[in-house]
């Protein structure tokens, strides 16, 4: 009992930190150019992206752990990192993909139109290299895989929510539209800075 | 500027300034592609400059492989229909993040005899290249011919480069006061070299970008009506 509580304590403790304290936009910048994008971008559902992303993440943890394992006593396990983890993220892509067009439901067409812009960005890839150079355990890498998915998401709730003020008139033009969410992104950066410090391994 | 240039600039000055990837229409500043290497990594000229040499081996050759690829897979519309998108739209995405970890593989090698153990300082944004928007956004894009994809690759990778090394050079200053290590005042801003910093520097940065552009198009515009207007007055006076 005590080691299923340990395993449970481990997945959400892990999936706070990333959520706030290693946030993949604040603190790492991870999937910003699509952030930048999907605020501005109205056929595409914030919502449904961040489910996707999520789904992604939690997907290709236990993919990525093993087959980081398998290439870690490699000698070239560093050229081939982004090979090895793009194939597992494909994996999850298609096996997504198929269950999608296996339950067809109202809104499949849509997630599989969502689907590749959530899994290929850095917000995925980042976080798994991430797990994997911090030396994760399957439960770390689950709870950070999940945690990154949702501070995607809580990123980009507060960048939508901000985004008719940062249209405002009182705003230089120049400054309007990506320079003005860029520096409300190292605003809110800062605040989270506040409460964590800010060392960021790399 | 040449007479026919400002005709294409009055015809159609958006898609004049299209072209021009260096400046009118960086695909960081205009477009926000690649903008987490330089928040988080351009906190030096020296990491920029690692970046760019980077980014100038890796850009042009995964999307000439990526395009040559793609091609069992092509999206023929500008605007491609929501069918066609569910279609292709994955597996084109795919060959290009494929594309560009093929390369990756292949020129780790040189990156690596070139800068040595510095390249660990890059941490996970080298790899992470590969997954770039400005390495891979045309997959969601009408299909291109592999001539424009070389040409529109070195482009990118030029403006791209630039802007990495400015961003850097300016972080490095502000954060510690040297560019390149070189010194030149005390430390001005120390937070600049942290993400947050380099947000709000970049923010800055792109904005200044901005207002030079607008500055720019409306100094073109002027331009080119000036050389159009003489021609025309040429051709006149030479019918009299």
């Amino acid at each position: 009992m005590k080691e299923v509580m340990d395993a449970v304590a481990t997945f959400f403790g892990y999936a706070v930190l990333a959520i706030f304290a290693q946030n993949a936009i604040f603190t790492r910048g991870l999937g910003v150019s699509r952030l930048v994008q999907l605020v501005g971008d109205d056929r595409t559902s914030s919502w449904w992206f961040a489910l996707m992303l999520c789904v992604t993440q939690v997907l290709v943890a236990p993919l990525a752990f093993y087959a980081g394992g398998f290439i870690a006593p490699l000698e070239n396990r560093a050229q081939l990192r982004p090979l090895v983890y793009l194939a597992c993220i494909a994996v999850v892509c298609l096996f997504e993909l198929l269950v999608l067009r296996l339950v067809h439901g109202p809104r499949s067409g849509q997630l599989i139109r969502i689907l590749p812009l959530a899994a290929l960005n850095s917000c995925v890839l980042g976080t798994v290299l991430v797990e994997r150079t911090q030396s994760f355990s399957l439960g770390q890498s689950l709870g950070f895989g999940l945690g990154s998915g949702l501070g995607y998401l809580l990123a980009v709730m507060l960048v939508t929510e901000a985004s008719n003020r940062l249209r405002s008139r009182a705003i230089p033009s120049a400054f309007r539209g990506l320079p003005i969410t860029l520096i409300y992104v190292g605003v809110l950066a800062l605040a989270i800075y506040g409460f964590t410090g800010h060392s960021v391994i790399l | 500027m040449r007479r026919d240039a400002a005709e294409r600039f009055l015809k159609n000055p958006e898609k004049y300034a299209h072209h021009d990837r260096v400046f009118l229409n960086n695909p960081a500043v205009m477009q926000g592609m690649g903008l987490a290497p330089l928040v988080v990594l351009a906190t030096s000229g020296r990491n920029a400059f690692m970046l760019a040499i980077a980014v100038a081996l890796l850009l042009t050759p995964s999307r000439l492989l990526a395009c040559l690829l793609s091609r069992a897979v092509p999206l023929n519309d500008e605007e491609p229909s929501a069918e066609e998108l569910e279609k292709k739209l994955l597996f084109r995405g795919l060959i290009y993040c494929g594309s560009a970890a093929v390369v990756y593989f292949l020129v780790y090698p040189i990156l690596n005899a070139l800068f040595g153990v510095e390249l660990l300082s890059l941490g996970v944004y080298l790899p992470l290249l590969v997954v770039e928007p400005l390495l891979i956004y045309r997959f969601g894009r009408v299909q291109e011919w592999p001539r424009k994809a070389f040409s529109k690759g070195i482009r990118i990778t030029v403006g791209y480069g630039l802007l990495l090394l400015l961003v850097g050079c300016i972080r490095e200053w502000l954060a510690a006061g040297t560019v390149f290590g070189v010194t030149l005042t005390r430390p001005v801003l120390p937070m600049a070299s942290m993400p947050a910093g380099g947000f709000i520097v970049l923010g800055v940065v792109c904005a200044v970008w901005r207002a030079l552009v607008s500055w720019r198009k409306k100094d073109l515009r002027n331009e080119a009506g000036n050389v159009v207007g003489m021609y025309a007055h040429k051709e006149v006076n030479h019918k009299q």
